[in-house]
C-alpha cells in the first residue's frame, strides 16, 4: 500500500512561506503530476515528501505510515533527479546496483534485478560503460533503472526530462508512461511543462505560490478549470482571454466585447448566470474553439466575429492565426487550408458552448 | 613628438603593435623570468663542472669531480633523508587534519566566515614568525607547552624541544603542521563544497553508509584537488628552509639539516662554489622529474 | 509546530559549534601567546611558571624597536614587497592576458612558466648572489625588488590567466568592433572586469614577498634589511631578546592579517593556484 497522504503541510525558507498548508492524496498506483510556474513550490513539495527537506508543520503519510521524522533512506522511496545524479566513477551496472549493495542485497539477486531493469529500459548493452560515455537519454534511463531495482513503494521524478532536447523528451515521455503501466507503482512527477503533465498524469496537481490551485484528472482541469489561472496554464497555445461584459438581451444572456461584438450564449450555458449580468467578465475561448465561418466545420449556434488575420503561423496541419479582437490579440487554431495570406479579413465562428467566463475580481470561473 | 609630426609612422606603429600585441605583452615578463630562471641554472651547470672553492678559483674543466663527491658526501644523503622524513610525516598529517576540519565546517554554521578567516592566520604568517613563536612556546622554563604537559602528566616535564635529539623532529613537525593544516583545510573545504549535491542526495535515498559515500563518491570527486594540494605542499616541504632555520638552525649539530639548509651551508658558509652548483643542480633535477611526472598525471586525470 | 527531527539537528549544530570554537582557540593559541609576550614586561616574560595573561598591556617593547631604529625593517619590507608586487602584477597581467586570449606559446610556454614557480630558491640563490655581487646590487632596493618581481611573476601569470579566462570574450570583441585597439581594449574592458581577481592576486603576491626570508637573508646587509631577517638577528639563545622577537613579529604580522582578512573571499582560489574556484 503506497498511498501518499499529505495534510496541512507547511514549509518556510527563512521568511518565505513556500508551502502554505497543503492537503493532498495520491492513491496507490496513481501517477500524479505536480505542475506549475517556477517558484510555485512543486519541487519543494516533492523534496519534502522525500525527506530531503524538512517540513515545518503538517503530516506526511506514505503507505499509511507517518514519515515526518523518518530519514529519507528509511522511507522506501526512489527518486530520479533532473541532472541524473549518476555516480561518475562507477559503471552503469554499479550505479544501478548501488542502492541494493548499500542495503546488503545478495549479488545474485542484484544481478537478476539489474538485468531485468536494464532489459526493460533497453540499456543492457551499456552496463559496463561509465556515465561520461553515455548520451543524455541513456543517462536518464540509467537513473530510472537505479530507481526501479530498489522496488520502492513510491517513485519521485524531479523534472527528469528538462535537460533533454525536444525530440528525446517526447520519446522518454512515452517510456515513462510505459514504465508506469509495467510496474504499477505510485509515482509523483514534477514538471513545469504542461504537455508532460497532460500526457502522463492520472491526476494533475496544479500549484501556485505554495497553494494547490486545482487538482484532478487532466481532462477535468482542461475542460472545467476552477480559475482563470488554471485555464491559461493548460493548453497550448493558451486560452484567449478577452475583457467583456455580461448583459441580458431579450431572453438570452450575451457577452459584449469592448469592440462592440455581441456574442450570445446558448441556453444551457446561460443557466445560472442571472446574478452576473451587467458585470464585467473575462471571456475565455480556446484557440481550438475558433474556426473559419462558412467552411461547415463550426458547430451550430456559434457566434460570429469578423477580424483581420494579422499574423499567420503555419505548422503543417494546423495554422495559428492571430487577430485583434475585443482590444487584445486573439489566436485561433485553424485548419491549414482555411487561410493562406496575411492581412485578409476573416469571419470566425466562435463555439460558445465551450467558452469560459471568469470573474475578473476573483479569477474564479463562473 | 615624432608621432605627432609623422602620422604615418604612428599609424604603422599602431598596426605593428596590434598585430604583434600578444608578443609584446609577454616580452618583459618572459625576459625577467629567463634572467632569473634560466641564467642561474646555466651558470650552475657550467660551474658544477669546474673546481671553484673558497680558496681556489679554478675554472678549468674538472669533469664529474663534483658529482662524484655527491655520492660520497654522507651529510648530503643525511640531509636528503631528513627532508624525506619531514615530508613523509607532515604531509599526511596536514591532509588528515585538514580533511577533518573541512568536514567540521562543511555544513552551514553561524559565524562560519569568522572561524575560517581566523583559522587561516597561521598559514599567512611568515614561516620565520611561526618558527619563532613555537621556539618561545617550547622553551623549557618560560613556555606554555612544558607547563601544559606537566599539568597533564602530573609531574614536571622538562623537555628541551629544540635541542634534545628525540624531540627536535616532533617540534619541527608540530610547528609545520600547525602552520599548514589550514591551507589543506581551505582547499578541502572548497573541494568538498563542490561535490554534486544531488549525487549525495541520491546516495542518501539509496541508503548508502557514510563510509560508502566517502569512498565511492566524495573521495573520487575531490581527487584532483587533493592531487594538486599534495603536489604544492609536497614541493614546499622538500624545499623547507625558513621554519627549520627559526626553530633549530639545522641543529643540534646537523640533525635537522634538510637539503635546503645543507646547500646553504655549502654555499654561504663553506663557499664551495662548484660543489654548491652541483648540489643545486641535483636538487633541481630531482624536483623537475617529480614535477613533470606529477603534472602529466594530474593533467590526464583532469 | 516543528518536526521532532529538528531538535536532533539543533543538538548536532551546538556540538559542532563547540568543537569549532575549541579547535579555533587551539590553533590561535600560539598567536595569542606571541601577542601577549609583546605586551609583557621582562619580569612577566621570564616568569616560571609562565603567565598566560600580562598584568597590564604595555607597549614598551614596541617603543624599544622604534627607538633603536629596528622599525626600519618594517619600512624596508613595505617598500620592497609593495613595489615588487605592483610590478609583478603589471607585467604578469600583461603576460596572462596574452596567454589567456591568444594562447601564446601554447601549452609549452604555460608549462614552463608554471614550472618556474617550482624552482627551489635554494638552487638559484647562489648564482644570483654572485651576479648581484658582480653588479654591486647586493643590499640595494632595486636588487631585491627585481628578484621578488621575478619570483612572483609565475604566480601572478597563472592566477590572472584563470581570472581573465572567466571574463566573457564578447565584451572584448564588442570593443574591438567599436574601434578600440587591443591595447585600449585591455585597459578599458579587461582590467576593470578583472578587478577583484587583481586585488586578490595582489594581496597574495604581497604576502609572498613580505614573508620571504632566504633571498632577503642573502641579498641584504644593513641598508635594505627586511623584517624576517631582522627577526632572526634576535635569536641566539639570549633570552632578553624575546620581547623584541615578539614585538617585531607582531609588527610584521599585522599588515598581513589586515590584507588577508580584507581578501578572505578569494582565499581558496589564491592559495591553491586557482585549482579550486573560490
Amino acid at each position: 500500500m503506497a498511498e501518499v497522504r499529505i495534510s496541512g503541510l507547511h514549509k518556510y525558507y527563512g521568511p518565505v512561506h513556500a508551502l502554505k498548508g497543503l492537503d493532498l492524496t495520491v492513491a496507490d498506483g496513481e501517477f500524479a503530476v505536480f505542475v506549475g510556474p517556477s517558484g510555485c513550490g512543486k519541487s519543494t513539495l516533492l523534496r519534502t515528501i522525500a525527506g530531503l527537506e524538512e517540513q515545518d508543520g503538517g503530516e506526511i503519510r506514505i503507505g499509511g505510515q507517518v514519515v515526518n521524522d523518518m530519514r529519507p533512506r528509511d522511507r522506501n522511496i526512489a527518486m530520479v533527479f533532473q541532472n541524473y545524479a549518476l555516480y561518475p566513477y562507477l559503471t552503469v551496472y554499479d550505479n544501478i546496483a548501488f542502492g541494493l549493495r548499500s542495503r546488503k542485497v545478495g549479488e545474485a539477486e542484484i544481478k537478476k534485478r539489474v538485468d531485468d531493469a536494464a532489459g526493460m529500459l533497453g540499456i543492457a548493452a551499456l552496463l559496463a560503460r561509465f556515465p561520461r560515455q553515455l548520451s543524455g537519454g541513456q543517462r536518464q534511463r540509467v537513473a530510472i533503472g537505479r530507481a526501479i531495482v530498489r522496488q520502492a513503494q513510491l517513485f519521485l521524478f524531479d523534472e527528469p526530462l528538462s535537460n533533454l532536447d525536444a525530440k528525446l523528451r517526447d520519446e522518454m515521455r512515452g517510456e515513462i508512461k510505459r514504465l508506469h503501466r509495467n510496474i504499477a507503482t505510485t509515482m509523483i512527477y514534477v514538471t513545469h511543462d504542461q504537455v508532460e503533465a497532460m500526457t502522463l498524469a492520472d491526476r494533475i496537481v496544479l500549484l501556485r505560490e505554495g497553494r494547490i490551485e486545482q487538482q484532478g484528472s487532466p481532462l477535468e482541469l482542461f475542460e472545467r478549470p476552477a480559475t482563470g489561472f488554471v485555464a491559461s496554464f493548460l493548453g497550448s497555445p493558451s486560452i484567449n482571454l478577452i475583457p467583456a461584459r455580461l448583459v441580458k438581451r431579450d431572453k438570452a444572456v450575451a457577452v459584449v466585447l469592448e469592440s462592440g461584438e455581441v456574442l450570445e450564449l446558448p441556453d444551457e450555458r446561460a443557466r445560472g448566470l442571472e446574478g452576473y449580468t451587467e458585470r464585467a467578465v473575462t471571456f475565455g475561448i480556446r484557440p481550438q474553439h475558433l474556426s473559419r465561418a462558412g467552411r461547415g466545420t463550426a458547430p451550430s449556434g456559434s457566434a460570429r466575429i469578423t477580424a483581420t488575420a494579422d499574423l499567420i503561423q503555419p505548422t503543417g496541419t494546423r495554422t495559428y492565426v492571430t487577430s485583434r479582437i475585443g482590444g487584445v490579440p486573439v489566436t485561433a487554431e485553424l485548419d491549414a487550408h482555411d487561410v493562406h495570406e496575411q492581412g485578409i479579413v476573416l469571419d470566425y465562428a466562435v463555439d460558445m458552448s465551450r467558452c469560459l467566463l471568469i470573474d475578473p475580481a476573483t479569477d474564479k470561473v463562473i | 613628438m615624432l608621432m605627432i609630426q609623422n602620422p604615418a609612422l604612428s599609424e604603422r606603429l599602431s598596426v605593428f603593435s596590434d598585430r604583434n600585441f600578444k608578443y609584446l605583452m609577454i616580452a618583459l615578463a618572459i625576459l625577467i623570468l629567463l634572467l632569473v630562471g634560466l641564467f642561474p641554472l646555466i651558470y650552475s651547470l657550467i660551474v658544477s663542472f669546474q673546481n671553484i672553492t673558497m680558496t681556489d678559483v679554478d675554472t678549468s674543466f674538472a669533469g664529474l669531480l663534483n658529482y662524484k663527491q655527491l655520492f660520497k658526501d654522507l651529510r648530503l644523503w643525511q640531509a636528503l633523508g631528513h627532508t624525506a622524513l619531514i615530508t613523509a610525516i607532515a604531509l599526511p598529517l596536514e591532509l588528515i587534519f585538514g580533511f577533518l576540519l573541512a568536514q567540521l565546517f562543511l555544513e552551514k554554521m553561524p559565524g562560519r566566515q569568522i572561524f575560517v578567516a581566523l583559522l587561516v592566520l597561521p598559514t599567512v604568517l611568515s614561516p620565520i614568525v611561526a618558527g619563532a613563536t613555537w621556539r618561545l612556546m617550547f622553551d623549557v622554563r618560560f613556555g606554555p607547552i612544558g607547563q601544559i604537559l606537566s599539568f597533564i602528566a602530573g609531574t614536571p616535564v622538562n623537555i628541551l624541544w629544540t635541542v634534545n635529539p628525540t624531540y627536535v623532529y616532533p617540534a619541527i613537525i608540530i610547528c609545520e603542521v600547525w602552520q599548514w593544516t589550514p591551507f589543506m583545510f581551505l582547499l578541502l573545504l572548497a573541494a568538498l563544497s563542490n561535490v554534486d549535491q544531488s549525487q549525495l542526495e541520491a546516495a542518501e535515498l539509496d541508503g548508502a553508509s557514510y563510509w560508502r559515500v566517502l569512498r565511492q563518491i566524495v573521495l573520487p570527486a575531490i581527487g584532483p584537488v587533493v592531487a594538486i594540494a599534495v603536489l604544492i605542499r609536497g614541493l614546499d616541504l622538500v624545499r623547507v628552509f625558513d621554519i627549520i632555520w627559526a626553530l633549530t638552525e639545522g641543529g643540534p649539530g646537523s640533525m635537522t639539516e634538510t637539503i635546503s639548509l645543507y646547500t646553504y651551508v655549502i654555499g654561504f658558509v663553506q663557499f664551495d662554489t662548484s660543489y654548491t652548483a652541483a648540489v643545486a643542480f641535483l636538487v633541481v633535477a630531482v624536483l623537475s622529474i617529480i614535477v613533470t611526472y606529477a603534472l602529466r598525471r594530474t593533467e590526464l586525470v583532469r | 509546530m516543528r518536526a521532532a527531527g529538528t531538535r536532533h539537528k539543533r543538538g548536532k549544530l551546538v556540538l559542532r559549534l563547540a568543537v569549532a570554537t575549541v579547535v579555533t582557540l587551539m590553533f590561535l593559541f600560539p598567536v595569542y601567546w606571541l601577542f601577549m609576550i609583546s605586551f609583557k614586561t621582562p619580569d612577566e616574560i621570564f616568569h616560571a611558571p609562565p603567565l598566560w595573561v600580562p598584568g597590564k598591556i604595555q607597549f614598551s617593547n614596541y617603543w624599544v624597536l622604534f627607538k633603536d631604529g629596528d622599525v626600519i625593517a618594517i619600512w624596508n619590507s613595505l617598500v620592497v614587497a609593495g613595489i615588487s608586487s605592483a610590478m609583478a602584477m603589471l607585467l604578469g597581467t600583461f603576460c596572462a592576458y596574452s596567454l589567456a586570449r591568444f594562447n601564446t606559446g601554447g601549452e609549452n610556454l604555460a608549462m614552463w612558466i608554471i614550472s618556474q614557480r617550482m624552482i627551489p630558491p635554494i638552487a638559484v640563490v647562489f648564482p644570483i648572489f654572485l651576479i648581484y655581487v658582480y653588479f654591486g646590487m647586493v643590499d640595494t632596493y632595486a636588487g631585491l625588488i627585481l628578484l621578488y618581481t621575478a619570483f612572483n611573476l609565475p604566480y601572478v601569470i597563472w592566477m590572472m590567466r584563470g581570472y581573465i579566462v572567466d571574463i566573457p570574450l564578447e565584451l572584448e570583441e564588442s570593443a574591438l568592433v567599436d574601434g578600440c585597439t587591443r591595447w585600449q581594449t585591455f585597459w578599458r574592458v579587461v582590467f576593470p572586469m578583472a578587478r577583484s581577481g587583481l586585488m586578490a592576486t595582489a594581496v597574495f603576491t604581497f604576502v609572498f614577498a613580505w614573508n620571504d626570508f632566504l633571498f632577503a637573508l642573502i641579498l641584504t646587509r644593513t641598508e635594505v634589511i627586511t623584517f624576517p631577517v631582522m627577526l632572526t638577528h634576535y635569536f641566539g639563545g639570549q633570552s632578553n631578546f624575546w620581547s623584541k622577537i615578539a614585538a617585531m613579529s607582531v609588527l610584521g604580522t599585522i599588515p598581513i592579517f589586515v590584507a588577508v582578512t580584507l581578501m578572505q573571499r578569494y582565499l581558496v582560489r589564491g592559495i591553491s593556484l586557482g585549482a579550486v574556484k573560490g
